[in-house]
């Protein structure tokens, strides 16, 4: 649906050059939800806006729909951009008009009939669930209302792809679940594509089929969104990731000395990861029994990767005559993510 | 003088009325798309051409700068040429444009200004030209600053145009001068800065409360 290749962006401050974006690389599929995540300053806004041209790349290719981006006329470029909706951080809606007339707007520049408008305006916000609040101004309404009214709006020429620049990122935790489900909802009714911006690990976790990592104007990393949670590579996606799961073991737990079952030596303190599937499986018991260790669950928790169950648990362990090793290598071999926190002797 | 006292201040406002309205009307015709000019071609905004807009931007200060009392001498030529005289209320109307139209694109300039980037770049993420931003977004988002702009406009033309009088333009200036000044009839000069002064109030509110009516935000 969206491929970019090879794209920079430089901009010209005060005679200095800045590169804002560094040989970008991207594919991203029909129907998915793709997040794009990075700290302030790493060339978010810059890329998405270059998807649609709002920002001009210096260099390279963006085919969206089949159409190279950069070489089109200004007519061909305003054609498309109905084609790929847009809501941004603070709405940006039109204060001097209705919610109706701020859905109507885009309707009204495409050239759609009077009496068209009126039923897709309604249609619409129905969809965003504001049908109540057509005749309201923006003033009158709610930070997540308002982002309701940009994504009706976004939506109104049927658009195939909807590029959200931190749509969420002005609203609370609450408002902004709510705003992701609708997004997901969207996403499943119309398949729509949806790129997203966002600073905020738990945006990515809640809604996104694939992620990429901004640092610096590159691209660090990339994968599917429970990969990245699962397995992060670079440090920056390790400190996105424990921005939602804290991965910090106290200090005391660390170095405690070994307690565990009298005299056994051979403490090893483990992180597991269940994700998906096994998540329900017995393996504590199965350790236990089977190599004849101890084990105490020292933290656990369970969590959501958009649907899919995310476990991390705690362990400590100990065994004699190298049973914890074994008992280890029985997890691994179950496709578990192991991580060996404190290997004791 | 007492006697056509009352008659005199009501020719000598309805000349004054003629005048500023006028006047606002083309100061509004001409420094509306010169304002909008100012803004679309500035850099990085949608039409960036900044030899236009820099050129437009110096004619506009050399016609501010000038002293009204010096341009309503300095243009008769222009105002013989467009009026065929350069006395009298009608013709009084090329100074009083000339002065307040490039006053008023500098005031919409900065009522323009005010609009969000933000909000423009959505416009533009929705596929809306140049003018639909013009039409539909940058002015209809700034017609309260806007009123307030044009009331502006009414109350200095209000004082311009007295001063117009004052070179054989007519108004309320014009008797306050000739009559106050040069006749010495205190009453006169009275009565004239009482109405002036009662006039710039009432346009004042007026434009106050309708531009806070307008304003959604």
């Amino acid at each position: 649906m969206i491929k970019v290749s090879n794209l920079r962006k430089v901009y010209q401050s005060n005679g200095k050059q800045v590169e804002a974006l560094k040989s970008i690389d991207l594919e991203i599929e029909k129907g998915e939800i793709f997040g794009i995540i990075g700290f302030s300053g790493a060339g978010k806004s810059s890329l998405v806006r270059c998807l649609n041209l709002l920002e001009k790349p210096t260099e390279g290719s963006i085919i969206i729909a089949g159409q190279e981006m950069t070489k089109i006329s200004a007519k061909e470029l305003r054609q498309a951009r109905r084609k790929i909706g847009m809501i941004f951080q603070h709405f940006n809606l039109l204060f001097s008009r209705t919610v109706f007339h701020n859905v109507a707007f885009p309707l009204e520049i495409a050239g759609v009939p009077q009496k068209e408008i009126k039923e897709r305006v309604l249609e619409l916000l129905r969809l965003v669930g504001l049908e109540d609040k057509a005749e309201a101004f923006p003033a009158q309404l709610s930070g997540g209302q308002k982002q309701r009214v940009g994504i009706a709006r976004a939506l109104a020429n049927n658009p195939q792809v909807l590029l959200c620049d931190e749509a969420t990122s002005a609203l609370d935790p609450q408002t902004t679940k709510s705003i992701l489900g609708l997004l997901a909802d969207i996403n499943q009714k119309l398949n729509l594509t949806i790129v997203l911006i966002t600073h905020e690990m738990q945006v990515i976790k809640e809604i996104c089929d694939r992620v990429a990592v901004l640092e610096d104007g590159r691209i660090i990393e990339q994968g599917s969104m429970v990969d990245i949670f699962t397995g992060p590579q670079t440090s920056t996606a390790k400190d996105f990731v424990s921005s939602v799961f804290s991965q910090e073991v106290p200090v005391e737990i660390r170095e405690r000395q070994f307690t565990l079952g009298g005299k056994r030596s051979g403490r090893k303190l483990v992180r597991i990861i269940f994700v998906g599937e096994s998540a329900s499986q017995p393996v504590i018991s199965e350790i236990v029994k089977n190599f004849s260790v101890d084990a105490n669950i020292i933290s656990g928790n369970i969590e959501h990767l958009k649907d899919k169950p995310f476990g991390n648990l705690l362990l400590e362990i100990a065994g004699d005559n190298g049973s914890t090793e074994k008992a280890i290598a029985y997890l691994e071999s179950l496709g578990l993510g192991i991580e060996v926190i404190e290997n004791g002797r | 003088m007492v006697d056509s006292l009352i008659p005199n201040l009501i020719q000598a406002s309805g000349e004054t009325f003629y005048m500023v309205a006028l006047s606002t009307l083309f100061s509004v015709l001409i420094g509306l798309p010169l304002g909008v000019i100012l803004v679309v071609t500035d850099r990085k905004h949608i039409l960036e051409n900044l030899i236009l807009n820099q050129t437009l931007g110096w004619i506009v200060n050399a016609l501010r700068s000038a002293p009204f009392i010096i341009l309503l001498v300095a243009i008769t030529p222009v105002t013989r040429l467009l009026v065929g005289t350069t006395v009298g209320t009608t013709a009084s109307i090329v100074p009083l444009t000339i002065a307040a139209a490039p006053f008023f694109a500098r005031l919409v300039e900065a009522s323009l200004k005010e609009v969000e980037w933000g909000i423009i770049e959505s416009g533009l993420s929705m596929g809306a030209g140049p003018w639909h931003i013009i039409s539909k977004i940058l002015i209809p988002e700034a017609v309260p600053s806007l009123v307030l702009a044009v009331t502006n406009v009414i109350v200095n033309l209000i004082g311009y145009s007295a001063m117009a009088g004052a070179i054989g333009g007519g108004g309320l200036g014009d008797l306050a001068i000739r009559y106050g000044y040069y006749r010495f009839e205190p009453e006169v000069m009275l009565a004239t800065v009482v109405i002036l002064i009662g006039a710039v109030q009432i346009f004042q509110s007026l434009g106050d409360w309708t531009a806070k009516k307008l304003n959604k935000k």
